[in-house]
């Protein structure tokens, strides 16, 4: 009964959001998907500063539902996402009669679900066994491995496909840090070079971010970042004394299972370009609000998950909750925001001169870290580009403002990508490895043991030098 | 005893085991549960017979939380032997499945468990 209240719920969202969409914009929109992000010269009367409370509502439990409440909020997150998503969607269509800030975010919201939930579960049915002794280099090896893919198949894939054979190799030596290192590296950091490696900069990119614009802008502080806390838990992994099973015979082999997932992995890769406002060939689906990328996806998620080897899922503990669990959150969260962007956006044009770059970059990386970064790095975008009078809902703003004002969004992605990885619920992988390790016996430290004893002793400098060489 | 796979029941909360055993630790979900005091409020222990019922005070139906590729996770002793030896732990992983039924492995080397 519940679940068939939240699908009609859910359904109204999209439904209400879709049709206006065919009425409201039949004469002002090109024929894709891709422009309805592109075309955007309509002005939108400022909501009303109170409707921003239900995003602020949803974030701060968001924050402390898995930690004090945890099991009211595993039982009522998705009402709650929900309410209060209608909430804004309501005051929206019949307040303000903006439909057009509703369908920009639907078609958005079905873009990031789409690759969020076919790399999870392309990357669930893969299984990686690494028969090694463990010693610190192998360790940074794998880190180092997983940073970089990350990159490829997400923050997310990455989490997934790694943190049980690195749990697996270290299990007579596994420590807490161990999983927190993994976090801070192949959760977050690591995917910082391209917009399919974390959530913000696919958002950038579905507003209009060119792809490759983050790997060039980006590498070089990556880079010493990545080095500095490589070289911190090589430090103290080898002050780990606790042995490897020496008992055991080693064969040295890496193995896989599940390999023919690469070929959905490549798929999904290849299909985050099959957008009309970047290959002109590409059909356009309008007015639906998707296109052949989105229902590509989806197809990968049906298929790898029915063409998966049953094996692999029972050794994965694969399990759908995770996505759906993001899923029903950003619907609440996408839909909330929408006032949340355009108030940030009119507020930092009055500011003006007063943001740097150094403010734009704790600022987003602060509430990253206490906030999830993906919404924190829009807010943001919106308010450095409201500063110069653009607007982040359009996509044309979007390439001018990255190619004149570059430094600021260099400053908004390194900060929401790198400090996501300050609390279990700066990013979305973060609180999944958290869970898989406990799955597996792993006893992890509180949130705020998280924050004090590791967070802010480790990454908290090292942003800081971030800070100092990069954005002064 | 453990070395073909057994089979239990569930109902609601309650797991039935086909034997007798001491606890170390019991893994559901993310809870990982290590009191098995009879004050515990996680789970409470009932022995009948050849029976071992366990009671997870903080799920209704465990079946709506685990899913099917998902498992209870058990470090357990026999009855009888020796709880200091850890050659005597033994680490279990238990399925459900349709129509109250329990699967109960032995964990091979591609599940993850850490004592």
């Amino acid at each position: 009964m519940l679940n068939k209240i939240l699908f009609s719920a859910l359904s109204f969202l999209i439904i209400s959001a879709s049709n206006l969409f065919a009425v409201s914009y039949q004469d002002t929109l090109t024929n894709n998907v891709g422009a309805v992000l592109q075309t955007d010269a309509v002005q939108h009367t400022l909501p009303d500063p109170f409707i921003v409370l239900p995003f602020v509502i949803l974030l701060l439990m968001i924050a402390t539902g898995p930690v004090f409440y945890k099991h009211f909020w595993e039982h009522h997150y998705p009402k709650i996402a929900i309410i209060l998503g209608l909430i804004t969607v309501v005051y929206y269509l019949f307040v303000l009669g903006d439909s057009h800030s509703l369908l920009h975010t639907l078609t958005e919201y079905i873009s990031f679900i789409a690759l969020l939930s076919s790399l999870f579960v392309a990357s669930g049915g893969i299984l990686v066994k690494v028969d090694k002794k463990v010693t610190p280099v192998l360790n940074v090896g794998l880190l180092l491995f997983g940073a970089l893919i990350s990159n490829v198949i997400g923050t997310t894939g990455a989490s997934m496909l790694l943190i049980r054979p690195y749990i697996k190799v270290n299990q007579n030596r596994i420590s807490p840090y161990h999983i927190i290192f993994f976090i801070f590296i192949v959760s977050n950091i690591g995917g910082a070079l391209t917009p399919i490696g974390d959530p913000p900069l696919f958002l950038g990119f579905l507003r209009g971010v060119p792809f490759f614009w983050v790997i060039g802008a980006v590498w070089f502080i990556w880079l010493p970042t990545l080095i500095l806390l490589l070289l911190v838990f090589y430090f103290i992994d080898s002050r780990n004394k606790a042995e490897a099973n020496e008992s055991k015979t080693y064969s040295g082999k890496i193995e896989f299972k599940g390999l023919k997932n690469l070929i959905y992995l490549t798929i999904i890769l290849v299909s985050v370009f099959l957008d009309p406002s970047i290959l002109s060939w590409v059909p356009s689906l309008y007015p639906l609000p998707f296109g052949i990328r989105e229902i590509i996806m989806f197809a990968v998620v049906f298929i790898s998950y029915k063409a998966a080897d049953k094996e692999v899922l029972k050794a994965n503990e694969f399990d759908f909750e995770p996505i759906k669990e993001v899923a029903y959150l950003f619907v609440g969260i996408f839909a909330t925001m929408i006032p949340a962007l355009q108030l940030i956006a009119n507020q930092a044009k009055e500011m003006g001169e007063k943001l740097s770059e150094g403010i734009f970059y704790w600022a987003t990386g602060l509430l990253s870290g206490f906030l999830d970064n993906a919404p924190t790095y829009l807010n943001f975008l919106s308010a450095s580009m409201g500063k110069y009078g653009l607007d982040v809902n359009n996509s044309s703003h979007v390439i001018q403002f990255t190619n004149n004002y570059e430094s600021y969004l260099v400053a908004i992605s390194v900060a929401a990508v790198f400090f996501g990885a300050m609390t279990y619920i700066g990013n979305g992988p973060n609180f999944m490895v958290k869970a898989i390790s406990e799955r597996a016996g792993i006893t992890m430290p509180s949130f705020f043991v998280y924050l004090i004893k590791y967070a802010v002793p480790i990454l908290l400098p090292i942003f800081f030098l971030v800070w100092l060489v990069f954005f002064i | 005893m453990f070395d073909k796979n057994l089979e239990g029941l569930y109902y609601g909360n309650r797991l039935i085991l086909p034997f007798q055993c001491s606890f170390l630790k019991v893994v559901v979900n993310r809870d990982i549960i290590t009191d098995f005091s009879p004050k515990s409020k996680h789970l409470s222990i009932s022995k009948e017979g050849n029976f071992t019922n366990l009671y997870f005070h903080e799920y209704e139906n465990l079946k709506e939380t685990i899913s099917e590729f998902e498992a209870i996770k058990l470090v357990i002793v026999e009855k009888g032997k020796n709880v200091f030896d850890f050659s005597n732990h033994i680490k279990l992983a238990v399925y459900l499945e349709d129509k109250h039924k329990l699967r109960i492995e032995k964990i091979d080397d591609d599940i993850l468990f850490i004592e």
